[in-house]
Order: C-alpha cells, then structure tokens, then sequence
C-alpha cells in the first residue's frame, strides 16, 4: 500500500517502464526515509525528448531538534550538566555549543556527557535542523531516481512543494512551462 | 570430454581432491579458500567422475555441475554509479560466478544518456577478449532499443537483459534478449527474479555452446586447460601473481596475470612434451586489461596438428 495519498507516474508508451518507475522510487524514498514526508507525487517523464521531472507536495512542519529533546539537562556545580541520550547526535550538541560558549567553557568528562559553563540553560538551543537535512536527502533521492544520463537538472523548492526536472539537452523556458503544465494536467485528471 | 564441475567442502584433505583430480588426467582451474571452505573449480572426464563423487562423499564436501566454468563472460553496466550498481550488475555478475564463469564487471566511460551514450575502441576491444558479454540495459523499450549501437561492433554473442518485453527480431544484434531485469533498487530474492537470473545464464550457456559449436568446426591446436597447466609449470612467477586467479581461462586461449613485457619471452618459450613451444602454437599479445598477456591458441587449418 502507498502511504502517499497520490502517487501517479506518467510515461507515454512505455506502461513497463512506468510501472517499473513506480518501485523505483518507492525503494529509493523508503531508503532515506522520506516517504512519510510526502503528501503527493506527479512524475512525468518523455523519453523522446528525453525529459524526466518530478513534482511533489510535502507534508512539512517537522520541528527543530532541541537540546532538551536528545538529552537530559541538569544544573551541575558552576554550569549545566547535558547527559546525551542518543549518541547520533553528540557531533552537532558539540558544534551548537561550542559556537555558542566558546570551546573553553564545554568539557567533556565522559562518552555521553558535556559541562557547559555558563548561567543559562542550554537546553532550548537547537541541535539540528530536520527540515534542512530533510531538504538535503530529498534531493539526494531526486538525483538517484532521475536516469543518469540526465545532466542538465533544476530543482525548484518550497515550503510545501518540489519540483524537479532533468534532461540530457539544455533546459529551455518552453520546455519547462510544457512539463509544468503537462503535470498540472496530471494534477487536475 | 571433460566435464565442469564446482567442489565446495573443508579445507581438511581437500588436497586429495586436487590429486585425484590430477591423476585422472582432469584439470584444476581454481582454487579459492576462504577461512575454512575451500571452492575448487574442476575439469574432469566425465568416465571418472563416479571415482570423484566416491572421495567427496568420503569429505562430506558437495559437488555441483558448473556449466560456464573455463570462460570468462564481462557484464556491461552504463557506468559504475549507483544508478546501476550494485544490485543488478551484482547479481548477474555473482551468479555467473557461482556457475562457474569468471565474470568481470565494466562500467562503460559514457555509457549513460539516450542521445550521449556512447563506447570507444577501446572498451569494445575489452570486452571482446571475454567469451560471451551480459550487456545491462534500463526499464524503457525506447532507449533499449536505440543504445543497440553500443554492442553492434562487438564480436562475441551478446545476451542483452531490460525491464519491458521486447521481440528478439528487433534486436537484430543481439544474441539473446532477456527480460524483466531493467533498473531494480533492491537485491534480488524474490523466486521470479531468481528465475529471472536462472534465464540469463541459461542464455550465456547457450552463447558458449555457440562459440564451442564453432570452435569444434576448427578444433584449437591445444586446449586452454592445457596451456594454463604447462605455463603454471614452467612459467612459476604465476605463483607470484596477486591475482586471485592468476590465469584467467577463455574458450580459445587464457590471459595470465603477469606484466606483458617482463614475461612475454618466458611464456613464449614454454615447451609441450610434443616439442612444441607455446609460441609457435598460439597468438601471445598484451592484454587490454592492465599489462597482462593474452594467449589466443591458433586453429588446427593454420598450425596443420592438434595435439
């Protein structure tokens, strides 16, 4: 069962290749973990041309990762205790507080703890921006599904939609307008 | 007639194996140990074989038929990115291994692309030394059908594997065209694309025979089993080679793994109990693949003896 609430792959003429297509990027998507992400998805793809471009509509709203959401935070004798719950995200709490107090001020005692000193708490800082590293692997999916041989690439983002078009010849306005509209067309079937 | 087979057992006495293989005028073609199984890979007359099949039981080892053992077949991928490795190329290339063929992966340089595709002399060369090439194509009928001309020019047969249904009569250069394969991002596990694998060596089986049914109307002067014992013989820096397979067998000659211009002489000169030399009954050129020799053993109508 799709989990997207609309999913339709367009290829003329070549039914096998679009049903093929459909578990492509089914296996890719569900690979990274982006399949819940997204709400809709309109593929169109002419192979005379040859043209490839996926559009999307996301479910965004995932919110920052905070201190406090991957660690415990104790006030400890002349700082801040942060005890790591999960270690994945040891590397960026690191980065985020030394940017913020300065590396003089962070220690790390052991494996999954660091002493901050400092007066405020450090646990509403944010460690990671989901919706950044969201953007970053839904593009690193769009390039693994689109044919290889399709050098010349746009990808148009938004808060709530992708669009993303390939071709092997240079991308002209007219040929992008068509794809558009054919996918509008998709949209509206 | 020497049959291919695979033995698969311990390390323990697997040396009786290769003895009794030796002594019943077979051939070992290679050995590859790992940790505490040993993988050999036979040539045996098929009269013997019951005699074979008596000292493996004896080992608890297993013994299977290999039908592409003693050739070497190359599968062909657009490129080397991840658009179509690993999974396709891999599997088609592990299981012809697991048959017995030694397969060798090619990423093409330009292989990629509907109108750009492109092959150069020097890959269809590559390709040619092998004995029989799986060409991997993607899930259109289109692009298929139009990247025909990346193996028009080869000429060993060509198994051609895609996703769609295609008539072999429009794809007039290919040997065999398989399909169901196309572009997978997943391993293969499912029975039918095991089956689908099964099909492809099926066709690469039967590309050799082609190739064997020719060989036979102008029988080699020597058979390449024979060759790769005596150069292992006489040639012993073989034994030095990092290869995993220091001589690489192909239906008409082998390629052994050593530098072209260092040892070409020596391999030259090896010398068959008839008195003959290797040279005077074989073609011996650099390969294509890094500096290796390639030996490609004449016909009977142009060196006049078999033997």
């Amino acid at each position: 069962m799709d989990p997207m609430e609309v999913f339709k792959v367009e290829i003329a003429g070549e039914e096998f290749g679009a049903k093929k297509y459909r578990e492509i990027i089914m296996d890719i998507l569900q690979d990274l973990g982006l399949i819940r992400s997204i709400g809709r998805l309109y593929v169109y793809v002419d192979v005379k041309k040859p043209v490839f471009a996926v559009y999307g509509l996301l479910r965004t709203g995932i919110p920052p990762l905070l201190v406090r959401d991957v660690a415990d935070v104790a006030q400890a004798q002349g700082g801040f205790q942060i005890k790591v719950n999960d270690e994945e995200h040891m590397s960026d709490l690191l980065k985020v507080l030394w940017a913020k107090y300065g590396r003089e001020r962070v220690e790390q005692p052991s494996r999954d703890v660091v002493v901050v000193a400092t007066d405020t708490s450090p646990s509403d800082l944010p460690v990671a921006d989901l919706e950044a590293e969201f953007r970053q692997d839904l593009t690193d999916a769009l390039l693994r599904i689109a044919p290889e041989g399709f050098r010349n690439r746009r990808n148009e983002m938004t808060d709530k939609s992708f669009f993303f078009i390939a071709a092997e010849d240079t991308l002209k306005s007219e040929l992008i307008s068509e794809v558009k509209e054919k996918i509008r067309s998709m949209e509206n079937a | 007639m020497l049959e291919p087979v695979m033995f698969t057992g311990g390390v323990y006495k697997h040396d009786l194996v290769m003895e009794l293989v030796e002594d019943l005028g077979g051939y070992v073609l290679q050995k590859n140990v790992t940790q505490s199984e040993v993988i050999l890979l036979l040539l045996v007359p098929k009269e013997d074989m019951e005699a074979l099949k008596a000292i493996i039981s004896d080992l608890r080892g297993e013994l299977v038929r290999a039908p592409l053992a003693g050739t070497e077949v190359a599968v062909v991928t657009p490129t080397l990115a991840i658009h179509h490795l690993p999974h396709t190329a891999c599997d088609i290339a592990e299981y012809l291994r697991r048959n017995g063929a030694k397969s060798n992966m090619i990423g093409l340089a330009r292989g990629v692309g509907r109108e750009t595709a492109q092959i150069n002399e020097y890959e269809s060369m590559l390709i040619d030394e092998h004995d029989a090439v799986v060409f991997i194509f993607g899930n259109f009928v289109e692009c298929i059908r139009k990247k025909e001309f990346l193996y028009r020019n080869i000429n060993i047969p060509v198994v051609v594997t895609g996703g769609p249904e295609i008539p072999k009569e429009e794809l007039p250069y290919a040997f065999e065209y398989v399909p169901s394969v196309g572009r997978i991002t997943h391993r293969a596990k499912k029975a039918t694309e095991l089956g689908t694998l099964d099909k492809i060596i099926e066709s690469v089986g039967r590309a050799l025979d082609r190739t064997r049914t020719d060989i036979s109307k102008d029988p080699l002067t020597t058979s390449p089993p024979r060759v790769m014992d005596a150069v292992r013989e006489q040639v012993p820096e073989v034994e030095y080679s990092f290869s995993p397979l220091p001589i690489a067998l192909n239906l008409n000659g082998v390629r052994i793994k050593l530098p072209y211009d260092k040892h070409k002489d020596a391999v030259r000169a090896v010398k068959f109990d008839e008195g003959v030399t290797l040279g005077e009954v074989a073609t011996i050129r650099p390969s294509k693949m890094k500096d290796y020799i390639l030996v490609r053993i004449l016909p009977m109508s142009e060196t006049g003896f078999v033997f």
